[in-house]
């Protein structure tokens, strides 16, 4: 036998199990002691306040907190499916449910708690389940692919989380509580309520003061619920979720003390009643409190740590004195936060927001002064959350009014104070953190593994997120180059990368200059596919749809299929219409087209004719149709050369001194096609009264008397900007010239979605580098551009004629793959206003759905805008 | 509960989703070859289109997932559930293939 060491002993491996182990290991006392593990589950510790998680990803794995190569590693033996059944405190003794005996020197209870099941007869029912392991939730998982309806016992936080999961299985789900109200430990009424309403515009029926007398069997499902009201409920599964009881039944049969409505009595030091066992997490009772979140199960954990280590060691143990309840979390979706007395207590002063349009509500409760912070509930916007606990429990005096703290917005989140707590279940300061980038972690892993910082509940992340930012802006590291989660270049690597290296598919891109995921898929993502497909494009002017390429694969929602979608999914048609100049042949060939679909028309900024409502199986025959009346595309769909406007010029205007129109069409037709960062759009106009708006756009020409002069760099839309002068006089060959360089070099240059004018401002050197760029040829760089330019130009093909040409391919476009069993289209989803179609769709417009980034979304509407 | 045969294999494109109608409902199916046939409403639950079948694969922290055409949420192709507001779930459907035939389990 090898040197016996003193025996530590943990019972239970659950989150706070685990995380004292993890100290253990933190002061080195896996070293000191042999040290056992007992967990009753049949794997190692798991997150399991973000339970659901499973159901979003449908695997476990990302619930695990550790492995049992982990304890191999720290060299602790970890016993799983074993449970321990008796405590001889006497001899100091432990006895597993197999009779096999192990001795402690030390011995730690971490056993968790149970979910309580209220006493109804018939709660033993089948598929009448909890909610509190894996195993629950591959029950629950089973329960529900045969169920149609689902309750859920119990309105708490907890139960609110199983209604998510529920609902995420696809069960009509209900929700009944006994209280008046939901979460009624956490929220006062108002809040309850407002909590309810949004659940249930959700879909989930909430029904409380309900108490639940007997299940038996159901007409219309497997079981019906009855209540103290004489009503009932019909459904086919049931989940117990209204609270916890502490798992003290070890403790119990040991004649450990425990408290009179159970859990296990501790001291400050986590000791119970019998010497050197301690009791940590939900099973302790600590001043006849019962801790039911991991936070204080944590804190538990490193006390219990720290005495041990005390007893063997030179350091000085710490004390349990508390923990602060307040929570903040995301239920079906709901932002909900309290911190403190959320629920008010006597004498209170309070501040109050109510916000029924946007849903927000807000309270905050202070002491009778009206100075001191004691509790908020916060629900439908809990991005206050760190600065109000911050001021919770620093207990520092309100400056200034308190309806402020309401209405201050969360962006000063990360002006914390240094010593301000920003992950409370691992008591992680921001200036840990700030301390921990400083020194070389960067990343959020980085961040995670060192400081513990967002690896407990994962509330914190965003502010930890945006601490790192902070500080890495702060010391002045180039940081978050990368385009994506998938590349660690910007976009100006990667297209030197793919120009230098001849790469031409995403596939080769993403393997050998990309991150595919861990578990070995390389699809990238809606960021960088597209930017890939633009670059291919840039580059090599392929078809954009080619599927031997891939390219197919990785075009944006607007090229993926030639045209601009529209909230209801349809599309709007703009061929091109060079300059602005139509005959009236082709203007009746459009209008009849336009009728024959019904299809709504509009006039563009751009000075062209938008048609909309066209679906998707629609697009090749009106296509064939224009392209039969010789139309062409018009690229409204790509980060590509939209229109160049012009004004009527010299040929009728009694001011103009040269052909706008004639060099617009030129122009358009010299540039169609070119795929660049973002959009791109011209005007042209014909003297100095500048009727064609032309220092608004990416590249303006004015006519002068002695030829043109060029302003580059403007914008319309969202972040006007009046264009700078270029270069003055200059003839026709020269502009071309010019353009030619300057258009490239952006390509070359700019980053993702980059209109001209940021990429400009972005130049170190601004608009005078871009001059010594393209006029003096400051880097050597102009023949390439205008040779890569003549290429784009000489390989410019209409997509939509490209199309039509492939039959086989045509198939994209049926809206079914088996379209006779599909239903005809229903008309009735319009509506005719102005003699014209409109869609008929509620609720579906950007005004009510959170838009990432607004200069992504390409619609043919910021064409109007131009 | 039946499956329904609703096209030959070699009808679905690698890398891109078609939509097929499946017992009254439109289904979403992606091809992602080696790595699989997976099936989830068509019907974007941010919106109500039914359009996701046009949606961007990708992946996302090791989940599949395909982007919504119109505002870009991201659901996993697994499960259905957003990543971006887990309450959003377009539901996934049971798949597979027989002697070249892709089947779609319905749920009626």
């Amino acid at each position: 036998m090898a040197v016996s060491k003193p025996k530590l002993m943990v019972v239970g491996n659950g989150m706070v199990g685990h995380h004292f182990i993890e100290q253990v290991c933190s002061l080195g006392l896996n070293k000191i002691f042999d040290v056992h593990v007992f967990g009753e589950e049949p794997r190692p510790a798991y997150d399991r306040v973000q339970l659901s998680k499973y159901f979003e990803t449908g695997s476990a794995d990302p619930l695990m907190l550790t492995s049992a190569k982990d304890y191999q590693d720290w060299g602790i033996t970890l016993h799983l499916n074993t449970m321990i059944t008796a405590i001889d405190t006497a001899t100091k003794t432990i006895t597993n449910a197999e009779g096999q005996h192990y001795v402690y020197e030390q011995l730690v209870l971490a056993t968790g708690s149970f979910p309580f099941v209220p006493p109804i007869n018939g709660n033993d029912r089948d598929q009448c389940l909890v909610y509190r392991t894996i195993e629950d939730l591959q029950a629950i998982q089973a329960a529900a692919a045969n169920s149609k309806v689902g309750v859920v016992v119990g309105g708490g936080l907890l139960g609110l989380e199983a209604a998510n999961a529920m609902k995420q299985l696809g069960v009509k789900t209900h929700v009944v509580e006994f209280a008046p109200q939901l979460m009624p430990v956490q929220l006062n009424d108002k809040a309850g309520e407002l909590l309810c309403s949004k659940i249930e515009q959700l879909g989930v029926s909430v029904h409380t003061s309900k108490a639940t007398t007997a299940i038996i069997d159901g007409e219309s499902a497997l079981h019906r619920m009855t209540f103290n009201d004489e009503s009932f409920l019909e459904t086919d599964m049931i989940v117990f979720s209204a609270g916890i009881r502490p798992q003290d039944q070890l403790a119990r049969v040991s004649n450990i003390n425990i408290g009179e409505r159970g859990g296990i009595e501790i001291d400050n030091w986590c000791l119970t009643s019998a010497p050197d066992v301690y009791a940590i997490g939900e099973c302790a009772l600590w001043q006849q409190k019962i801790f039911g979140l991991v936070a204080p199960g944590y804190q538990m954990a490193r006390v219990a740590a720290s005495h041990i280590a005390s007893s063997v060691t030179d350091t000085k143990a710490q004390t349990f004195t508390g923990a602060d309840m307040s929570t903040k979390l995301k239920l079906l979706g709901v932002d909900v936060a309290a911190i403190g007395a959320s629920r008010g207590f006597d004498n209170a002063q309070f501040v109050e927001l109510s916000d029924n349009q946007t849903g927000i509500y807000k309270k905050l409760w202070l002491d009778e002064s009206g100075t001191l912070l004691k509790g908020a509930v916060l629900i439908g916007d809990n991005s206050d959350y760190s600065r109000l606990l911050d001021l919770y429990l620093s207990q520092d005096e309100i400056t200034g009014s308190a309806v402020e703290l309401l209405l201050a917005g969360a962006e000063n989140e990360a002006d914390l104070k240094d010593t301000s707590i920003v992950c409370s279940c691992h008591q992680v300061t921001k200036g840990d953190i700030v301390d921990a980038v400083k020194a070389g972690s960067h990343k959020m892993a980085e961040i995670k593994s060192c400081t513990r910082a967002a690896s407990g509940c994962g509330g914190c992340a965003p502010v930890v997120q945006k601490i790192i930012d902070q500080t890495l802006q702060a010391e002045g590291v180039d940081f978050n180059a990368g385009i994506c989660a998938h590349f660690d270049h910007d976009r100006q690597a990667l297209y030197h990368l793919c120009q230098v290296e001849g790469i031409s598919d995403f596939t080769t891109l993403i393997t050998q200059h990309g991150k595919p995921s861990a578990n070995g898929l390389h699809y990238g993502c809606d960021i960088c596919k597209p930017a890939a497909a633009s670059i291919f494009a840039s580059l090599k002017n392929q078809y954009v749809l080619n599927q031997d390429s891939g390219h197919v694969q990785l075009q944006d929602t607007n090229d993926a299929y030639l045209g601009n979608i529209q909230k209801d999914g349809t599309y709007s048609i703009v061929p091109r219409v060079a300059g602005g100049e139509i005959t009236p042949a082709k203007l009746i060939a459009m209008g009849q087209i336009a009728q024959e679909y019904d299809l709504y028309t509009k006039i563009t900024g751009g000075q062209r004719i938008d048609m909309f409502g066209a679906t998707l199986s629609q697009l090749p025959e009106i296509w064939q149709k224009l392209i039969d009346a010789g139309f062409e595309t018009g690229h409204a769909y790509g980060k590509s050369l939209r229109t160049v406007k012009s004004c009527v010029g010299s040929t009728w205007c009694r001011y103009g001194v040269q052909d706008s129109v004639g060099f617009a069409i030129d122009l358009e037709n010299r540039y169609k096609g070119l795929r660049s960062p973002h959009k791109l759009k011209f005007a042209v106009s014909g003297c100095t009264r500048e009727c064609a708006e032309a220092q608004s756009k990416d590249i303006g020409i004015i006519a002068t008397d002695k030829g043109w002069n060029l302003y580059v760099a403007g914008n319309g839309g969202m972040r006007p900007r009046h264009g700078d002068l270029f270069a003055t006089d200059l003839s026709t060959e020269e502009l071309y010239q010019y353009i030619d360089r300057i258009l490239m070099f952006y390509v070359k240059t700019a980053d993702k979605l980059q209109r001209t004018s940021t990429w400009m401002e972005s130049l170190d050197g601004g608009l005078a580098y871009l001059k010594s760029v393209v006029i003096d040829d400051a880097l050597g760089i102009n023949a390439a551009l205008e040779q890569q330019m003549n290429h784009i130009v000489a390989t410019y093909q209409c997509e939509w004629k490209t199309s039509l040409e492939q039959p086989a391919f045509l198939a994209r476009f049926n809206e079914f793959v088996n379209p006779n069993e599909a239903p005809m289209s229903d008309a009735s989803v319009y509506q005719r206003v102005r003699e014209q179609r409109f869609p008929n769709i509620k609720d579906a417009g950007a005004g009510t759905i959170a838009i990432k980034d607004i200069t992504e979304q390409q619609t043919t509407a910021d064409e109007v805008v131009a | 509960m039946s499956w329904i045969n609703v096209c030959e294999e070699t009808n679905l494109p690698i890398g891109t989703g078609v939509a097929a109608w499946v017992a009254g409902k439109a289904v979403a199916i992606f091809n992602l070859g080696k790595d699989g046939l997976y099936a989830i409403d068509n019907v974007d639950p941010a919106t109500g289109v039914s359009l996701l079948a046009r949606g961007l694969i990708c992946e996302m922290d090791g989940d599949l997932c395909v982007a919504s055409p119109l505002y870009k949420q991201h659901y996993r192709l697994t499960t259905g559930v957003c990543i971006e507001d887990s309450s959003l779930i377009a539901s996934p459907f049971d798949i597979k293939t027989e002697q070249g035939q892709v089947l779609v389990l319905a749920k009626v």
